[in-house]
């Protein structure tokens, strides 16, 4: 058996017993998402059926096929929502499968229709959408007030369920992840006035993948290994995206660790999903929750030994175990009963008040 | 004579039984025939006698004294009794004939420890292992079994019986079959008797056991061992030089009767019958790759790969080999391979790979091409039929993942539940003044009425009176070429190969050279793989594969469980459904809470290594040929966190029998 530990030195390992659990007034399997202060949840209140629960009201704004179900996904900005509507959850397994795709902005229950696509997500002020059409293998970015769509055609020939990471620079400037035939990925930048992509980085080796995420501060790029391959992690950043220098990436993190990533942008690091430890020929592996902070000092958060996944939701970072869900950062315990204090004036009213 | 093992494993295996032998041997060897005890005759006294000093001034000293001690005993013995005339040539005046113990001692002092495990079975097989030269005594070949029986008078006699008597006063009495035994393998019966036996390559530790026992417990199993015993010895010129050339030529002729494979099998159970771990370190633990390069496993497992590699379509056999020599050595080489048969990449690297097929029950000997399958419960199911039914892989037109489509439909509408599949082709009728519409799979397999080729043309002859023999043809967009004269006339559906899957596929109808625009193409296929309500059970595919298919699916929800089933089920598979983000993080990133990506999945194997717990398992999105190894902590993620979101919150993860 070979255990590959990597830097202990340098990780402050904390204990993660106390994590809290995500606590909530609703059950947890109808949450599709919640805002910090738990004002506005939105939940599928029934098969097919999205509502909007606030403090003062309850809201049925969208009905689709009792097959169907929900994700909804926000921004950093936090004026906007994205919808999608998956069709036939249960009867359909099939990942080349078109979401319906629609916005709203939070507090709001009249949702607009954008397109066909998975993996939607705002950008830019909440103005501008993007979204992938996994069969055309095109991308679609999308100005959510003039609706003025672009496409960008991807190669993403050595996977078939290849779906590109996306971030938008400037009005005119796309960066997003792309796969060449040989097994390569790459940063790509698109600029929508010219129509023309530049590579801004390429791997060094094959079967890794690309994330992107952003915060105030950074657009953080990572590159991680898919399972069963063999290579290492690496953390960059641009840290002035408005810039017009693309290409200044920051090391923050690298590793010859097998990291799982599924990482998440904070304007004072990453949060990301490292692996402790590797059983190397049966390819089991220990994995936690980490941060890495901008000087490259790696923090264990968890003690689950398991930890697949990271979720942001209105700057809340969790982490789901088997169902369940612990709070890395922001408030865990939305079931309490306090106080509110009056919503803002743009919030939609219900009829009967 | 010397032994033909070798020294460590004599002193590893050997020295302690001889040195309990005669006590032991003589009561409970082999089952053989025990009489109760009787009085010893002089002459039996008298044979029992050591020289009169022995030293032992080393371990290999102390062996060869061993052999010569005896040595000299079995040869005093058999002239003491030939001298007093003690020759047996018939058995019907005598009782409880049994073997003398010191020529048992003498079997196992100058036999394999392999053989010997074999002729401890059962008597018959001790027997048969005489009787094909496996095993040996003082004198190499036995040539004369001596015996101990009860004469009429109730007195234990021993008696010297020739290899020949031996066979007819005893061996055919005993074990009518080795008669049969031995007319099948006379070289001219060969063929026939070598098309009965069963090579079955093990995947996994416990099913590898079985085939080990089996083995073990076959009556061929001697015989088996003696044809590669005699084209060894053949081979290394071996034996007696007087008859060599003839031996070598009648090698020849068996050696042309046996695979690579069947040699290789032969040369690995009979040099490991008694012992199963080495016996299944060959299969378990040597690359998949070497397996492939001698035969032993189908080259399917590497074409794809080897078809990225080398930049064919179809590597030839030295461009295969040439690649699976590489792949032992570059581990990344099996990430991608070519775009015929892609599924979900990169795959798992070489080594990793090739354990996880090693540990692989389920068939895999066909391509079904999973990214051109968009309802990925199609593709599961007709992984677990065809690993059930066995049956042949029907002639198709149309993308490959055709396989899975007209297996699944095929078999819904066995089962009485072809309501259940929607995809309908129709058009407008005007004569009748309604709309026709029937049910479709895209493209077309074994010409069900249900292909699509075959619904056109039927749609053809009512609505542009095409002649009754009319036939469609699927082609490829890739091939078709307008200026073909085969496509000049009749009727052709062009599809596009990487839009073409099972629910909606991107093509057109040319009839006679003109488009055909009335048939028009609704809904999807939608089967529920597990029942997603309480009334619709009966149409799920889970409820169809146990109920009507008599398949027992039991839930398994942990690791034990898991691991009993396949202790207790050699071909079993396990099937599930999970969320792709808890089953393979790396492939499908969470965008938002909540989120569930079902994926269908199969395990057919397990693996242990210390602590560790390994499944091989497929997803439907990855290529039958690529198993990947998935944690159990993984697996029960998944299918816990799709449980929380399943509408009858369902424990998706069933043992199949």
């Amino acid at each position: 058996m070979v255990w590959i530990s990597f830097l202990l030195g340098l990780i402050t390992a904390v204990s993660a017993a106390e994590l809290p659990k995500f606590l909530t007034k609703h059950s947890i399997d109808s949450i599709r998402y919640i805002t910090m202060d738990g004002r506005y949840a939105y939940v599928k209140k029934s098969p097919g059926v999205l509502g909007m629960v606030s403090s003062f009201r309850s809201v049925d704004f969208l009905s689709s096929a009792a097959t169907s179900d929900f994700t909804v996904r926000g921004s950093r900005t936090k004026k906007r929502l994205v919808i999608e509507v998956i069709p036939n959850v249960h009867g359909e397994y099939d990942l080349y499968k078109k979401n319906k795709i629609m916005t709203l902005e939070i507090g709001n229950t009249v949702a607009k229709e954008i397109g066909l696509g998975v993996n939607a997500k705002l950008h830019l002020v909440d103005e501008w959408i993007s979204f992938y059409n996994p069969i055309d293998k095109e991308l679609s970015i999308k100005n959510i007030i003039t609706e003025k769509t672009y496409l960008i055609t991807l190669q993403a020939k050595m996977n078939p369920y290849f779906r590109p990471e996306v971030e938008m620079v400037t009005s005119d400037t796309i960066l997003y992840t792309d796969l060449n035939e040989q097994g390569y990925t790459a940063l790509m930048s698109y600029n929508l006035l010219t129509q023309k992509s530049s590579i801004i980085y390429r791997a060094s080796q094959t079967a890794t993948r690309m994330e992107l995420c952003s915060s105030s501060a950074a657009i953080g790029v990572g590159e991680f290994p898919y399972e069963g391959v063999e290579r290492g992690s690496k953390i960059m950043q641009i840290s002035q995206p408005n810039g017009s220098n693309l290409a200044g990436l920051t090391t923050i993190y690298t590793s010859q660790d097998q990291d799982l990533g599924n990482m998440i942008c904070t304007t004072k690091g990453y949060y990301f999903v490292k692996t402790m430890g590797v059983e190397r020929k049966l390819q089991v592996k220990n994995t936690e929750a980490v941060f890495v902070d901008l000087a490259g000092k790696v923090e264990a958060k968890t003690s689950l030994k398991h930890v697949n996944q990271l979720i942001e939701m209105d700057g809340r970072i969790l982490v789901p175990d088997r169902g369940d869900y612990y709070v890395l950062e922001g408030r865990s315990n939305l079931s309490d009963d306090i106080l509110k204090v009056v919503p803002p004036k743009n919030e939609e009213l219900p009829l009967e008040l | 004579m010397w032994p033909q093992f070798s020294l460590n494993l004599f002193s590893k295996k050997i020295i302690g039984t001889i040195l309990l032998g005669s006590c032991f041997f003589s009561h409970s060897f082999a089952q053989v025939p025990v009489s109760p005890p009787a009085k010893l005759t002089p002459i039996q006294d008298n044979a029992i006698q050591t020289p009169a000093s022995v030293e032992y001034p080393g371990l290999i000293q102390t062996f060869e004294k061993i052999i010569q001690v005896d040595a000299d005993k079995f040869n005093n013995r058999s002239k003491d009794l030939v001298k007093n005339g003690r020759t047996f040539t018939t058995s019907t005046s005598v009782t409880g004939l049994d073997l003398e113990p010191d020529f048992l001692n003498s079997i196992i002092l100058h036999s394999d420890s392999s053989y010997i495990k074999l002729a401890s079975m059962d008597k018959c097989r001790f027997y048969d292992s005489i009787i094909t030269d496996l095993l040996k005594s003082a004198e190499g070949k036995i040539q004369n079994v001596l015996v101990t029986y009860v004469d009429g008078k109730g007195k234990r006699q021993s008696s010297i019986m020739a290899r020949k008597d031996f066979l007819t006063n005893v061996v055919n009495l005993d074990c009518p079959l080795t008669r049969t035994l031995i007319d099948q393998f006379q070289l001219k019966n060969l063929d026939k008797t070598l098309k009965d036996v069963s090579f079955d390559i093990p995947s996994g530790r416990e099913q590898c056991q079985t085939v080990h026992l089996n083995w073990l417990g076959s009556p061929k199993t001697p015989y088996l061992c003696q044809i590669h015993e005699y084209l060894d010895q053949a081979k290394k010129g071996l034996g007696d030089p007087a008859d060599l050339s003839q031996r070598k030529a009648v090698a020849s002729v068996i050696d042309k009767k046996l695979s690579q494979m069947q040699r290789d099998y032969l040369d690995n159970i009979c040099k490991h019958l008694d012992d199963e771990e080495l016996f299944c370190a060959e299969f378990l633990n040597v690359s998949m790759w070497t397996k492939i390069a001698g035969g032993l496993e189908d080259r399917i497992y590497a074409q794809g790969i080897c078809s990225f590699v080398s930049g064919t379509v179809e590597p030839s056999d030295a461009q295969l080999r040439q690649c699976l020599a590489r792949m032992k050595k570059e581990t990344d080489l099996c990430l991608y391979q070519s775009s015929k048969n892609r599924g979900l990449s990169p795959q798992m690297n070489c080594e990793t790979l090739s354990l996880a097929l090693n540990y692989s029950t389920m068939r895999s000997d066909y391509l079904d091409c999973p990214s051109q399958s968009d309802q990925l419960g199609v593709t599961n199911l007709s992984r677990i039929l065809l690993n059930i039914t066995k049956g042949s892989v029907k002639e198709f037109q149309g993308p490959c993942s055709n396989i899975s489509t007209g297996e699944v439909f095929d078999f819904n509408e066995k089962f009485d539940n072809d309501e259940s599949w929607k995809l309908q082709a129709c058009y407008d009728d005007p004569l009748n003044e309604k709309e026709v519409c029937s049910k479709i799979f895209f493209g077309s397999y074994h010409n069900s009425p249900h292909s699509y080729p075959v619904v056109v043309a039927s749609a053809l002859r009512q609505m542009r009176g095409a002649e009754q023999g009319i036939t469609c043809k699927m082609v490829d967009s890739r091939e078709f070429s307008p200026l073909k004269m085969e496509y000049k006339s009749g009727c052709v559906i062009i599809y596009e190969a990487n839009k073409c899957f099972v629910s909606q596929c991107k093509h057109k109808i040319l009839y006679n050279d003109r488009p055909i625009d009335f048939i028009k193409i609704k809904n999807h296929v939608t089967l529920d793989y597990f029942p997603t309500s309480v009334q619709g059970e009966r149409f799920s595919q889970q409820y169809l594969l146990t109920h009507d298919f008599k398949r027992t699916g039991k839930a398994l929800s942990n690791l034990t469980n898991v691991i009993n089933f396949f202790k207790r089920s050699r071909s079993g598979l396990i099937h599930g459904t999970g969320c792709m983000e808890e089953l393979l993080p790396t492939f499908m990133k969470s965008q938002s809470f909540g989120q569930c990506t079902p994926v269908p999945f199969i395990i057919d194997g397990l693996i242990r290594e210390n602590d560790n717990v390994a499944l091989v398992t497929r997803t439907a999105l990855d290529s039958l040929q690529a198993p990947r190894l998935v944690s159990w902590s993984n697996v029960f993620s998944a299918v816990r966190t799709y449980q929380r979101y399943h509408p009858l919150r369902l424990w998706t993860l069933y043992g199949l029998d």
